[in-house]
């Protein structure tokens, strides 16, 4: 229509027709988007086409409802009894934003979160893809900034501390305005988020490890094939109502979800008593125990320096990736190879055509899946002469960080990776290197941190 | 409406208006109303299951031993060096940066290494194949981890050693997370204590090129195949159908489950997932000699 209405028509002529365009688009526009309906979560499309063969749509389905079941929906969540989950907490955080008469709030999880991780919890808001880093995927329930072991999950505490404090250097912004009822119902609500996550990674796993597609066979092993010459292929169904050891395993994955969940606050670095510095430390102690950090900082056995660089400004390392990134990475090396594989086959003398049109299939569903992700971005080590710390400024959070590494980052850690277990460094070391580290930013960055710095007497104080 | 008019028309409002609502993020199924109930319903019913559908039951008796070799049908690729651009002094050997190990295939036998070959569920376990307590050794030396496959039983210590004179950190991925720093000449105690239903990366974040591969399994029936293909898995059931899992770094090019589609892995019921089927009796003494095409892995 709009191309045929291109040239030879006079104004006037069109003027009618113009209105009537106009109208339909703004129509368009109004009406177009509101048909998609209430918000509801969507699929981590990266892990069901990662698999090899990928999670059928049949299963994808079974897959949302057992999650719908165990979870509820944006507006209308859901937790058992078992998860721990407040119920009412969840509520407050759901739906849309509105008020009460009273002044209390509800759907706060849309109303301050829902932009950047989005309604899913995956980290993909409106405008998560402007941000950097962009904005944490809760799906896999792994937190940064937290005081537990590197495996460990955040506690309760952790999440809440850093809806309170926000994360400096990068978007996340302090929520400490918000009454401390709103934002216990916004921990609670990331929390379920995570859940429902990590169930969904779960369940994926469990159609493809136990179910699946198969090839029917009679009882002498033979395949049995339909009238047309077509294999019977034959699919176990993820249905919990049918069957009861699915409904059964599908409420142990959740326990054992929840499990590491519960078990969080046994897994806080508390540091010895004995090794904690002093508060009335004299100006040559710090210095000593700056001189100490340094030496672990640029030496073999800490190896700060591999990534922090030998001037601290993060320049070192710069290759690799965080996890969540790492995922797509390989998600789109491995789609990219594929095609690089069809078109190879395709160019050969003996062409298995059925294959290649198979192939090209699963290639069409990973290639729909990678146009939805965000350009990569590499891990970048942080720039210890900012003096901004992302998990907290406090001497402690930066003791934790170098104790425990950063969960999902390639930061790894000089400590134990779990309670009882041999650390790298010892803990006396650590607040060695936290000295040297607090004492960065003092010194200006061009110049290399080969000498102690100057300024430790009032670093001190 | 005249020529601008009508350019402005489709450059911005018409591309908005046709693309708006097909957002691409909006992929995968959402769930049905309907099926969510009754499956809320059923977690909430107190019908208990036998809680032991999946795993395999025991009906044989005795023992077997399954071994046979992964040779390698067509001309094998050849490995690049690793770009080692950091540590180049340690890193390299005169100037030279060692060979990646992504396919490794025996000149001499075409034999193809590091192939993971294991028993998904054993229906019994063998008193050799149970979980032990040794500890194991996990290498690194010219920033290449040693054992590029490395599989262990739970309960087992893995000792990870850095022979090398600088600072490494190995990245452990899957469920038993661990990232920790080894420094030059030393040693740091780990001990997974979850089960893994395929290898894991390895990877070290100091030198991103490093890679290899962890397997904790839950008993001892696994095995990789050494440097002429061979591998063996003694002690195995008999009576019961076995099914194993195979798998190999670069399986179909970009790794994963080796899908195997030759006339003897066809006997084997060798599926798409890279598992096959086989019951053996007693006392059996199985030799699988398995012609791997480089179809299998994308070549």
């Amino acid at each position: 229509m709009l191309i045929k209405d291109f040239g030879g028509r006079t104004m006037n002529h069109n003027f009618g027709r113009k209105t009537w365009l106009g109208a339909l688009i703004a129509a368009a526009v109004l009406i177009g988007c509101d048909s998609v309906g209430p918000p509801a979560f969507r699929m981590n499309m990266v892990a069901a086409v990662s698999t090899d063969p990928p999670t059928s749509p049949q299963y994808q389905q079974e897959i949302a409802d057992v999650l719908g079941a165990l979870f509820g929906t944006p507006d209308e969540p859901f937790a058992l009894p078992e998860t721990g989950l407040d119920v009412s907490k969840l509520r407050q955080s759901a739906g849309p934003a509105w008020s009460d008469e009273e002044g209390y709030n509800y759907g706060l999880y849309r109303k301050h979160c829902v932009h950047c991780h989005g309604i899913t919890g995956d980290g993909r808001g409106p405008t998560a893809q402007f941000l950097n880093p962009y904005p944490r995927d809760y799906r896999p329930g792994v937190y940064k900034f937290k005081s537990t072991f590197n495996p460990a999950k955040p506690t309760h505490d952790d999440l809440h501390t850093v809806l309170i404090n926000g994360i400096p250097g990068t978007a996340m912004p302090s929520f400490s305005l918000l009454p401390g009822s709103e934002v216990e119902s916004l921990v609670e609500y990331v929390k379920y988020l995570s859940f429902r996550g990590q169930m969904e990674t779960k369940l994926i796993a469990f159609v493809y490890d136990e179910l699946g597609e198969e090839v029917a066979e009679d009882e002498s092993g033979n395949e049995i094939r339909d009238e047309d010459g077509n294999l019977v292929i034959n699919r176990p169904a993820l249905d919990p109502t049918q069957n009861v050891d699915q409904r059964d395993m599908v409420l142990e994955m959740l326990a054992e979800v929840i499990e590491g969940w519960n078990e969080a606050n046994d897994q806080i670095i508390a540091p010895e008593e004995e090794s904690i510095p002093a508060e009335d430390r004299t100006p040559e102690e710090v210095l000593a125990s700056v001189e100490k950090g340094r030496e672990l900082f640029y030496g073999t056995r800490a190896n700060c320096i591999k990534c922090h660089g030998p001037t601290g400004l993060g320049d070192g390392q710069q290759d690799d990736h965080d996890n969540w990134q790492k995922a797509h990475k390989k998600f789109l090396e491995d789609t990219a190879l594929m095609a690089e594989n069809i078109d190879r086959q395709a160019g050969e003398d003996d062409v298995d055509w059925d294959q290649l049109a198979e192939e090209q299939e699963l290639l069409a569903a990973r290639e729909g899946v990678t146009e939805t992700l965000y350009s990569l971005r590499n891990a970048i080590p942080r720039n210890l002469r900012q003096g901004v710390y992302r998990g907290g400024r406090r001497r402690l959070d930066i003791f934790r960080r170098v104790y425990a590494g950063i969960a999902g980052s390639p930061m790894p850690a000089t400590g134990p990776a779990s309670p009882g277990a041999k650390g790298t460094l010892t803990e006396a070391e650590i607040w060695n290197i936290v000295d040297y580290v607090v004492t960065l930013p003092y010194e200006p960055s061009s110049q290399p941190q080969r000498v102690t710095p100057k300024y430790t007497e009032a670093i001190a104080r | 409406m005249n020529r601008k008019q009508t350019i402005l028309l489709l450059m911005y409002i018409v591309p908005p208006v046709v693309a708006g609502c097909q957002r691409v993020e909006e992929l995968g199924p959402v769930a049905t109303a309907t099926s969510v109930n009754s499956i809320r319903a059923a977690f909430a019913s107190d019908a208990g299951g036998s809680g032991a559908s999946t795993a395999a039951v025991a009906t044989g008796t005795g023992w077997a031993t399954i071994r046979g070799r992964f040779v390698f049908d067509g001309t094998p690729p050849e490995m690049q060096p690793y770009s080692a651009n950091k540590d180049q002094a340690t890193c390299t050997v005169g100037g030279k940066s060692p060979l990646q190990e992504t396919l490794l295939v025996d000149s001499a036998t075409q034999g193809v290494a590091n192939v993971a070959i294991y028993i998904r569920k054993a229906p019994r376990v063998h008193e050799s194949a149970e979980p032990n307590e040794d500890k194991v050794v996990f290498d690194q030396k010219v920033c290449v981890f040693l054992t590029h496959v490395f599989p262990l039983t739970i309960g087992q210590t893995i000792s990870i050693k850095n022979s090398d004179n600088v600072g490494h950190n190995t990245n452990i991925d899957g469920k038993n997370g661990f990232n920790q720093t080894i420094p030059a000449g030393e040693a740091v105690d780990f001990k997974p204590q979850k089960e893994e239903a395929v290898p894991v990366g390895v990877v070290c974040s100091i030198h991103p090129w490093m890679r290899a591969y962890f397997l904790p399994r839950a008993n001892g029936y696994y095995a990789v195949t050494g440097p002429d293909g061979s591998f063996e898995i003694a002690n195995v059931p008999a009576g019961d159908e076995l099914e194993f899992q195979v798998w190999h770094e670069s399986a179909g090019g970009r790794g994963g489950p080796l899908v195997l589609s030759t006339a003897e892995a066809k006997q084997l019921k060798w599926n798409k997932k890279g598992r096959f089927k086989i019951k053996l009796a007693e006392n059996e003494e199985k030799e699988l000699d398995i012609a791997v095409p480089a179809a299998a892995f994308g070549g």
